[in-house]
């Protein structure tokens, strides 16, 4: 199956926020109200009700110059995905066309994602049932996954009037991007593709005009060393060893059983000496 | 097993706060490990309803990791001098206790084997505790990082899933083989209804636990089991 890619191109972005507005609506989100941030950015970042968020950076960039940085951010639907890889109930999956969805039946809120996502992006929403218990699922961007299973483009990208943003197939985009930033290097002396390779590529894929770290992103991100230890060696090694004296045990318990008759035998033979 | 006469003289092994201890622990240790055993793996996920739901689940755990901190604070305050003998005996080894595990293993699959004079603890319940408190400390460690991370760097919380799973994961492969000693196994029994009641046979503790006993018989704390006048139908 064809891998599909979410291209953002920052430099074309206007920050007009239209992405944000068209991901509330397609995905029908409460609206949150939010305190002034000190800039235009309306959310310090993506949470359960907000999938994706319009950064604003005011960037030095070196030169005396101010640069004004926008980036749409959302989940980077990882190839080799952390929130995936931890999550104890398999409630996140990687649908056919390479985009992390969380399965909402299966989700029991434990919050093991949200902690080991590398790009921060998962977020716990409350939930109250009839009864009035609150429970909690997990929620991030799904990147329209239903919208592309009817042959739509995920709504952000249908919405960009600048052409900032682009969905197509995984091997174009990339292409796509690197074209993008040989174009822009005059401009943006930094600028880069960023696919980071520590999570096996990503299925968003940006043209970054700076540093990732200036947009608060990670420069080499991965899937946690802690959570492969956990998840690859502990949790399977812990399986093996409950099995392992478990059987020890129901070893002992047999032959104990077929040694006891000739245990007693030889014990009234030497005189009657127990052992217990 | 034996038609030699036994004295059926009971004495004092484990005082009131060892055995409260020892239950709190254990019953907070399984409620524990039931509680998170549907997200440990999915052939228990039908747990979930039992425990009423996975929130109800996460509350009930959280519940338990508070009663699993306390059986330390019950026998150091209301038991000081046994708890400190404890821990004197746990960085106590000797040749004895080497020896104990080549015996230990014969008697485990019923084959002969001869008793090691041991102290108040064998080498394999030192070994039970030495495992059980490192494990302990892990899984109320990390515990505390997963249950607040608002509070602890992201890292810290990472590294405290993996840890949670170590401990607990030795923890209960461990357990296991304690449990069935205690339950199990002919010989240790009686150390079963000891650590409900606090009182083990007299013959039982002089066998398993010589250099012990004989101490208390000095003491003048126990009977002298040799002395004729114990001796059943003498």
């Amino acid at each position: 199956m064809t891998k599909y890619v979410k291209y953002v191109d920052v430099t074309k972005c206007d920050g007009c926020r239209a992405c944000m507005v068209a991901c509330k609506n397609w995905n029908d989100l409460p609206a949150e109200h939010t305190d002034f941030l000190g800039s235009a950015q309306s959310h310090p970042k993506v949470t359960a009700d907000t999938w994706n968020v319009l950064q604003y950076i005011e960037h030095e960039n070196g030169k005396g110059d101010l640069e004004y940085l926008f980036r749409h951010s959302s989940c980077f639907h990882c190839t080799e995905a952390a929130c995936e890889k931890v999550c104890p109930e398999d409630a996140i999956s990687h649908t056919k066309f390479g985009t992390v969805v969380i399965d909402q039946d299966k989700c029991v809120g434990c919050g093991y994602c949200v902690q080991n996502c590398p790009f921060e992006v998962i977020s716990l929403k409350e939930y109250k049932d009839k009864n009035g218990k609150t429970y909690r699922k997990s929620q991030k961007c799904t990147m329209c996954t239903d919208r592309i299973e009817e042959g739509l483009q995920p709504a952000c990208v249908t919405t960009c009037h600048t052409g900032a943003m682009e969905f197509g197939e995984k091997e174009a985009m990339i292409k796509k991007a690197e074209q993008r930033v040989k174009e822009i290097k005059d401009r943006y002396p930094n600028a880069r593709v960023y696919n980071p390779q520590g999570v096996g590529g990503t299925h968003t894929i940006y043209v970054l005009a700076e540093k990732p770290s200036v947009y608060g992103l990670p420069e080499n991100p991965k899937v946690p060393t802690s959570a492969i230890l956990w998840k690859d060696y502990a949790q399977p090694i812990g399986k093996a060893m409950i099995g392992a004296t478990t059987m020890a045990v129901v070893g002992a318990f047999v032959t104990n059983k077929f040694f006891s008759k000739r245990a007693e035998k030889a014990e009234q033979e030497d005189g009657g000496e127990s052992h217990e | 097993m034996n038609n030699q006469p036994k004295s059926d003289i009971q004495i004092r092994r484990f005082s009131k706060a060892f055995v409260w201890a020892h239950a709190v622990n254990a019953i907070s240790f399984f409620a524990l490990y039931i509680t998170a055993l549907p997200m440990y793996t999915d052939f228990f996920n039908w747990l979930y309803p039992v425990l009423g739901g996975p929130a109800n689940a996460r509350l009930l755990h959280r519940i338990f990791a508070v009663l699993f901190c306390t059986p330390t604070f019950i026998y150091l305050i209301f038991d000081r001098k046994g708890f400190f003998r404890w821990m004197k005996e746990l960085v106590t080894w000797k040749k004895r206790d080497l020896q104990f595990f080549t015996e230990f293993v014969k008697e485990l699959f019923g084959f002969k084997f001869k008793h090691i004079r041991q102290t108040f603890f064998n080498a394999g319940e030192k070994i039970n505790s030495l495992i059980q408190i490192f494990c302990a400390i892990l899984v109320i460690v990390s515990g505390f990082t997963m249950w607040f991370p608002e509070y602890f760097p992201r890292a810290v919380v990472q590294w405290g899933y993996f840890l949670h799973n170590v401990g607990f994961g030795l923890g209960i492969a461990v357990i296991v083989g304690h449990v069935y000693l205690s339950v199990v196994h002919k010989h240790s029994r009686p150390g079963y209804s000891g650590v409900i009641t606090g009182k083990v046979p007299a013959w039982w503790a002089k066998s398993h636990y010589a250099d012990w006993y004989d101490e208390e018989v000095k003491k003048g704390n126990f009977p002298d089991l040799d002395d004729p006048q114990h001796k059943k139908g003498a």
